[in-house]
């Protein structure tokens, strides 16, 4: 596995297109892998992800089997001549992951459930948890299966900061998507190591092509 | 030296130091003009009476919470919808908290922190329709202007402090003192407040900050995420 960071221009036309457009951008990403396989592998597939650590820069993360060519994003996006984008080795973070070890996270999720829209309804459809609380609890339901637990805080509750809370529409195809997105910053606690690799590298929740569901780490403290 | 220390807060406020006509402004921070008058209507003192006794005050102001300018546009029909007044946009600041200070006559300032508690007029932000959240005097502590508005507690909201960081940088706007480099001039000092024939003059002041930390920040390495950093950047 492969973690690439690329830094949008956002003062581009082909950064507004990829920005505003989980679509557009899905497809951009997509565009990065020459081979099938690069892209989606038995178990792992593209995860990625935009974080704008400044108001006025934005990243691209990307989680991928294969490692990425970005020219096209680049070209249309970035910074030709200075900037373009550092892939680094992601198999040796994962193979010192171990039970107990505490990291700092950040998780940009769909936090989600299927229902009817009124009872009579025949189709089930998907709703976004829209409520602070409801997105909460949604992510410490599904910690569990994934293999962490979140670190409570003094006070009792989950190590968990919600930001980026958000209702996107964009066109797909002739069609409207909507999408409920959430950024998830906390602390967080292995306690199955196996588990843990695998929602690593294959995600969070639904939305995946969508730019959600790609936990990163850091160094806690 | 004394100071009057005044908590400025409230989901709305608005202080216009330049606006004219359908726009109507405000500043990101209270005017000396706009906190001037409220002490005149905490006093009783009528619009068209002179305001020697608070001529002399000397002002500053700490943004403890900026808030965001909010845009209301804002149109008005005569009873029976005939007539509509002129359309004007007005602007506030909503969610602001400020830290206000005024110094002069000890003797004066008691008896201004007084009648704060017992207004003799409504007491509002900058616009009538801009009461204050909770009462506004601290009271009168020892000092200068500028011991008081570098030591005294931030006052920004819980909610305000959790989302800040670990060090956070409030500004300082006050009255220059005789001697110090100008580095900006304000119309804002109030000569008159009678409708028939307003008037303001101008003033020094000097911006300057003072850094706060925040002890009820979120965690650190919460807002710096760098996942490339464990991999060697």
């Amino acid at each position: 596995m492969f973690l690439t960071r690329f830094q949008i221009n956002p003062a581009r036309r082909g950064a507004r297109k990829v920005l505003s457009s989980p679509q557009a951008m899905h497809a951009a990403v997509r565009a990065a892998f020459a081979a099938p396989e690069d892209y989606e592998r038995e178990g792992t597939r593209t995860l990625w992800r935009l974080d704008a650590p400044t108001p006025a820069t934005v990243h691209l993360y990307l989680l991928s089997p294969g490692k990425p060519d970005l020219t096209h994003l680049v070209e249309q996006a970035g910074w030709p001549t200075t900037e373009t984008w550092v892939t680094r080795d992601y198999d040796s973070l994962l193979s010192s992951l171990d039970a107990g070890q505490d990291w700092a996270f950040r998780l940009t999720a769909n936090p989600s459930h299927n229902g009817r829209k009124t009872a009579d309804a025949k189709e089930t459809q998907r709703f976004g948890y829209l409520r602070e609380q409801e997105q909460v609890a949604w992510l410490a339901n599904r910690v569990a299966r994934h293999g962490f637990t979140l670190i409570t805080q003094r006070d009792g509750l989950p190590n968990l900061r919600l930001h980026h809370r958000q209702t996107q529409t964009f066109k797909r195809g002739m069609a409207q998507v909507t999408l409920t997105t959430v950024t998830y910053d906390g602390i967080l606690q292995i306690s199955d190591a196996n588990a843990f690799r695998q929602a690593l590298t294959r995600g969070i929740g639904h939305a995946k092509a969508y730019g959600c569901g790609l936990i990163t780490l850091a160094r806690a403290g | 030296m004394s100071v009057l220390l005044l908590r400025l807060a409230g989901p709305m406020q608005s202080w216009g130091s330049s606006s004219r006509f359908s726009r109507r402004n405000t500043d990101v921070a209270p005017t000396k003009s706009g906190v001037i008058g409220l002490l005149a209507a905490a006093r009783g003192i009528r619009r068209t009476e002179p305001l020697t006794e608070l001529l002399g005050l000397q002002f500053g102001v700490r943004l403890d919470q900026p808030g965001q300018i909010l845009r209301d546009f804002h149109t008005a029909r005569s009873l029976d919808g005939r007539q509509s007044a002129p359309l004007t946009y007005r602007y506030y600041l909503s969610d602001a908290a400020f830290l206000a200070a005024v110094s002069g006559d000890e003797n004066m300032l008691y008896g201004l922190a007084e009648a704060l508690h017992r207004p003799k007029f409504p007491l509002y932000l900058g616009r009538r329709s801009c009461p204050p959240a909770g009462p506004i005097s601290l009271g009168v502590h020892d000092g200068t202007i500028d011991d008081a508005l570098t030591s005294w507690p931030w006052l920004a909201a819980e909610w305000y402090r959790r989302r800040a960081s670990r060090e956070v940088r409030l500004e300082i706007i006050r009255d220059v003192r005789p001697g110090e480099p100008v580095t900006e001039t304000m119309h804002d000092v109030p000569v008159s407040f009678d409708p028939a024939h307003r008037q303001h003059t101008w003033r020094s002041v000097l911006r300057r900050h003072v850094d706060v930390t925040n002890d009820v920040a979120e965690r650190a390495g919460v807002t710096e995420h760098d996942p490339l950093s464990l991999l060697g950047g």
